[in-house]
C-alpha cells in the first residue's frame, strides 16, 4: 500500500499543478458569486432598452398601453444611486414624418419593415435607435373584438385585430404587456356598456380564500410550506449537477493521466517498481483526492457566499443556507461523489489501459459520456416525483444510483431504496474495480490496436 | 561464516524459461546465470525475445514455464528496491521537473523524499545536467531525456541493473556518457545486464555475452570465447600470385577481396583475406611470403570482431527479421 500512496501523492501533486485544476477550482465559486450577486444586474443591465412604436388609429388604447409600460420600471437595487432615474425597459420611439400613421395597416407595416429589419433606424430622445417592435391598432378595432356568442364571423376575426410586428420571436414580454393592457381596457368598456360597475367588479375579482400548502411530514403546528421548503426540495438537483460535473471532471483527469503514461512509455518503468494493482490504486486515490479538493473548495465557496448574502438580496440565499445546514445534502453529496467516482473511475482505468492515444480513448469515452447524460436529462423530473417510478428505477441502476439518490435525498426515500441501492452500488463498484484490475493488468503493457470486447472478456476469465 | 543464502545466491538465474504469446513462442527454454559484479551483454536481432526475457526477469510479465531467481528471491517485486531498470521504450513525465522525475522513481525504490531529492541533484550535477534540474523534462533534448531516464533508473544505487537498449537513439557523445555511467556502476561492483544490437558497445563493456535468436539462447560465454567460434584472419596486400600460401597447413581459406564494382578482372582485387586455424602462427605465413618472393604492400593479422561472430551465429535470423 506504501507504493500506492507514493503513486497517489504524485498524481495529486502533479494534477494540482495543472491549469485545468485551478480553472475547475475557481470556476464554481465564481459562478456562485455571479449567480447570487449579479443576478439583478444580469436581469436589468444585460437586457437592453427596447424601442417600440405604437400606432393606435382607434385612439382607444394608447394611453392604457403607455401607462402599463410605464409601470415596468426596474426595481430599485440596494447599493445603486437612489436619485438616478430608473430606465424603462420599453421606450417609445418617434416615427419618421413621411410615414402616414393613418394609412391602412398593410401599407403601414410595409413602410415599417425596413426599420423592423434594422435596415434603418428611428429616433428616440435625439439619438438613433433600432426599432424592436411595432404595435398597430386598426381604426375599426371595435368591430373586430371577439365576443362569446357573437357568431362565427366574430370568432374568426382574431387574426385581423391588433398587429404586433417584431423580429425577436423569443422575448414576448412587450407583446404580453400590450395584450393585457388592451384587453383590460376592452373589458372595462364592456362593463360600462352593459351598465355594470367596473370598480365593484374589480373588487369582486380580488376576493379570495386563503390557500396554504401544508406538508404532512412536518411537525404539528409547523406544517406550512415555506420558501425554504421549496428550495430544500429543489436543492438536490443543483447537487446532482455538481456531482455530475465533479465526477466527469476527475474521470477525464484520470483518463488523460493514464494515456499520458502509456503514450510516453513511462508505464514499463513504473511497473518495474510497483505492481499493476498498486499503480491502479495509487491513481484512483490520487485523483480521488484531487476530486475531494475540488468539491471541498466548491462547498466552502457555496457556504461562504450564502453566509455573506443570507438576510439580504437575493432572497433565496438565507433559505438555501438553512436547507443545506438542516438536511443531509452535504454528507450524502460526499458519499455519492466518492462512490460514483470509484464506479466511473473503474471504467476509465480499464479504458485508459487499453488505449494508446486520447483519440483512441475518445471513441470509447463517447459511450461513457452518453450513459452519463441520462442523470442530467432526468434531473428536472425527479424532484417533482422523487419516489415515483422513474426515480426508483434509476436509483436501482448502479451507474445512476449516485445521481438519482442524490436527487431524492430531501424527499425521504423508502429505507429499502436508501440501503438497498447503497449495497448494490457498493457491490457493483467492487465488481467494476475487480474487472478493471484484470483488464488494467494486461492492457497497460499492450501496444497497437485496442483489443476487441471479446478479447477483454477473455482477460476477465483468465 | 555467512548463513544468509541470499547473500551467496547469484544476482540473476534463469532456468528453462519459456514464454508463449498465444501460439507464438517468444522465448524458448532459456537458462543462464549472472555472476555478481559482472557486465553481461544480452545480444540478439530484433524480435529475438530480449525484451520479453527482461520483462519476465522484472516480473512485469510472467513466464509460461521455467523459473527466475533475482537476488536470491523467486520474485523480482520482493527485491524491487535493489533492482534498476531502463526499458527499451523510453519516456518521462513531460510537465514534471527533471529532478522531480528522478526523485519520484527513487522514492518508488524505497528512498525517502529528502534522500531522493538530494540524490537527484547529485546525479544531475555529476552528469552535467545540473542546469536543467528545475526545468520540465519536455525542455530536454532526446539525449538528455535518455540520460535522465538512466539516472532515474539507478538513483537508488541498485545491486542489479537491467538496461534494455540503453544506447539506442543516442549520438556518439551521449553513447560515451552512457558507457561511462555503466562503467561507474560496474566499478562499484554492481551487476549489469544490458541488451543491445550494437556490437561495439558490447565489445567495449562486457566480460560476457548472451546471444539469443528466435527466442533460443545460441551462445553464452566470454567475448574471447565468442571470437574463438570464428577463425582468425590475415589480410595480405600484393600484386603477386599468392598461390603458394594455399598449400600452407593451417590456412583454411584464401579469398580475394575485390573493388566495390565487383569486376571479375584480377586488377580489381584490392587485397586477399586468409582464414587461419586456431594454432596457426601468422609469422609462418609472413616467412613463406618472403621465401617465395611475394612482394607485400601490406600484411595484417586480426581477430574476428563481435560483429563477425554475431553475423555468423544469428546472421540468417537477423536478415530474416530485417525483412519481416
Amino acid at each position: 500500500m506504501k507504493y500506492a500512496f507514493l503513486v497517489a501523492w504524485r498524481e495529486y501533486a502533479e494534477n494540482a499543478k495543472t491549469r485545468g485544476f485551478w480553472i475547475g477550482l475557481f470556476m464554481f465559486p465564481v459562478i456562485i458569486f455571479l449567480s447570487v450577486n449579479v443576478s439583478f444586474l444580469l436581469e436589468t443591465k444585460a437586457t437592453p432598452v427596447r424601442h417600440y412604436v405604437l400606432v393606435d388609429q382607434s385612439g382607444m388604447f394608447a394611453a392604457v398601453v403607455e401607462s402599463r409600460l410605464e409601470q415596468l420600471n426596474p426595481r430599485w437595487q440596494p447599493g445603486t444611486n437612489a436619485f438616478k432615474a430608473a430606465q424603462r425597459p420599453f421606450q417609445p420611439a418617434t416615427l419618421p414624418a413621411q410615414i402616414d400613421t393613418n394609412a391602412d395597416l398593410a401599407s403601414l407595416s410595409r413602410d415599417l419593415k425596413p426599420y423592423l429589419r434594422h435596415e434603418k433606424n428611428l429616433q428616440a430622445n435625439g439619438r438613433d435607435v433600432e426599432l424592436y417592435a411595432a404595435i398597430l391598432i386598426p381604426r375599426d378595432i371595435e368591430k373586430r373584438i371577439v365576443r362569446p356568442r357573437a357568431g362565427p364571423a366574430g370568432k374568426t376575426a382574431s387574426t385581423n385585430g391588433i398587429e404586433y410586428w417584431s423580429a425577436n420571436l423569443a422575448d414576448t414580454r412587450l407583446r404580453d404587456e400590450v395584450e393585457q393592457a388592451v384587453n383590460g381596457e376592452i373589458r372595462r368598456r364592456e362593463y360600462l356598456a352593459r351598465g355594470m360597475d367596473s370598480a365593484a367588479i374589480r373588487e369582486v375579482e380580488q376576493t379570495r380564500a386563503p390557500f396554504a400548502s401544508l406538508d404532512p411530514k412536518k411537525e404539528a403546528g409547523q406544517e406550512a410550506v415555506s420558501g425554504a421548503d421549496i428550495i430544500r426540495q429543489w436543492a438536490p438537483s443543483g447537487f446532482v449537477y455538481l456531482l455530475w460535473v465533479a465526477v466527469f471532471t476527475v474521470s477525464q483527469m484520470l483518463l488523460n493521466n493514464i494515456i499520458e503514461e502509456k503514450s510516453n512509455r513511462i508505464i514499463e518503468v513504473l511497473l518495474s517498481s510497483v505492481t499493476p494493482g498498486e499503480l491502479m490504486m495509487g491513481k484512483l486515490l490520487g485523483i480521488a483526492a484531487i476530486g475531494l479538493t475540488l468539491v471541498g473548495v466548491w462547498m466552502a465557496a457555496l457556504f461562504g457566499v450564502l453566509h455573506w448574502k443570507s438576510g439580504g438580496a437575493p432572497d433565496f440565499a438565507g433559505p438555501l443556507l438553512v436547507a443545506l445546514k438542516t438536511s443531509k445534502l452535504i454528507p450524502m453529496f460526499l458519499i455519492y461523489f466518492l462512490l460514483g467516482y470509484v464506479m466511473y473511475a473503474a471504467f476509465i482505468l480499464a479504458l485508459g489501459s487499453v488505449c494508446n492515444t486520447i483519440k483512441e480513448a475518445q471513441n470509447y469515452m463517447a459511450l461513457i459520456t452518453m450513459c452519463m447524460m441520462v442523470p442530467l436529462l432526468t434531473m428536472p423530473f425527479i424532484p417533482k416525483d422523487p419516489n415515483g417510478t422513474l426515480a426508483r428505477v434509476l436509483s436501482w441502476i448502479p451507474i445512476y444510483t449516485p445521481f438519482a439518490m442524490m436527487n431524492r435525498v430531501n424527499a425521504d426515500p423508502p429505507l429499502i431504496d436508501l440501503i438497498g441501492t447503497a449495497i448494490l452500488l457498493l457491490a457493483s463498484t467492487a465488481a467494476s474495480l475487480w474487472m478493471a484490475a484484470k483488464i488494467f493488468r494486461i492492457g497497460i503493457l499492450r501496444t497497437g490496436q485496442p483489443p476487441r470486447i471479446v478479447e477483454m472478456l477473455r482477460w476477465l476469465k483468465g | 561464516m555467512n548463513t544468509n543464502p541470499q547473500a551467496d545466491a547469484p544476482p540473476l538465474q534463469l532456468r528453462n524459461v519459456t514464454k508463449f504469446y498465444g501460439d507464438f513462442k517468444a522465448v524458448d527454454d532459456v537458462s543462464f546465470t549472472l555472476a555478481a559484479g559482472s557486465i553481461c551483454g544480452f545480444l540478439g536481432p530484433n524480435g529475438a525475445g530480449k525484451t520479453t526475457t527482461l520483462r519476465m526477469i522484472l516480473e512485469i510479465i510472467q513466464p509460461t514455464r521455467g523459473s527466475i531467481t533475482v537476488l536470491g528471491r523467486p520474485s523480482a517485486l520482493e527485491v524491487r528496491q535493489r533492482i534498476g531498470y531502463l526499458p527499451e521504450e523510453k519516456g518521462l513525465y513531460k510537465k514534471m521537473k527533471t529532478w522531480s522525475v528522478i526523485a519520484y522513481f527513487a522514492t518508488l525504490k524505497g528512498l525517502t523524499r529528502k534522500a531522493a531529492r538530494q540524490r537527484a541533484y547529485e546525479l544531475l550535477e555529476r552528469y552535467g545536467l545540473k542546469d536543467f534540474a528545475a526545468k520540465p523534462t519536455e525542455a530536454l533534448s532526446k539525449g538528455m531525456s535518455q540520460k535522465v531516464q538512466m539516472l532515474a533508473s539507478i538513483a537508488h544505487d541498485p545491486e542489479l541493473v537491467i538496461l534494455d537498449e540503453p544506447f539506442s537513439g543516442l549520438d556518439p557523445v551521449n553513447q560515451q556518457v552512457m558507457e561511462d555511467i555503466i562503467r561507474d556502476m560496474a566499478g562499484r561492483k554492481r551487476t549489469i545486464l544490458f541488451s543491445t544490437h550494437v556490437m561495439q558497445h558490447a565489445e567495449r563493456l562486457c566480460e560476457r555475452i548472451l546471444l539469443i535468436a528466435k527466442g533460443k539462447k545460441i551462445f553464452d560465454g566470454t567475448i574471447a570465447e565468442a571470437k574463438r567460434t570464428l577463425p582468425r584472419r590475415v589480410r595480405i596486400e600484393t600484386d603477386d600470385d599468392i598461390g603458394p600460401l594455399r598449400q600452407l597447413s593451417g590456412v583454411l581459406s584464401v579469398d580475394p577481396v575485390q573493388t566495390a564494382r565487383g569486376a571479375a578482372g584480377p586488377e580489381d582485387v584490392t587485397h586477399w583475406e586468409l582464414q587461419i586455424g586456431e594454432n596457426t602462427d601468422p609469422q609462418a605465413i609472413l616467412q613463406l611470403c618472403f621465401a617465395k618472393g611475394i612482394r607485400l604492400r601490406g600484411f595484417n593479422q586480426s581477430d574476428p570482431t563481435l560483429h563477425d561472430v554475431f553475423m555468423r551465429l544469428v546472421g540468417p535470423e537477423a536478415r530474416e527479421a530485417a525483412f519481416r
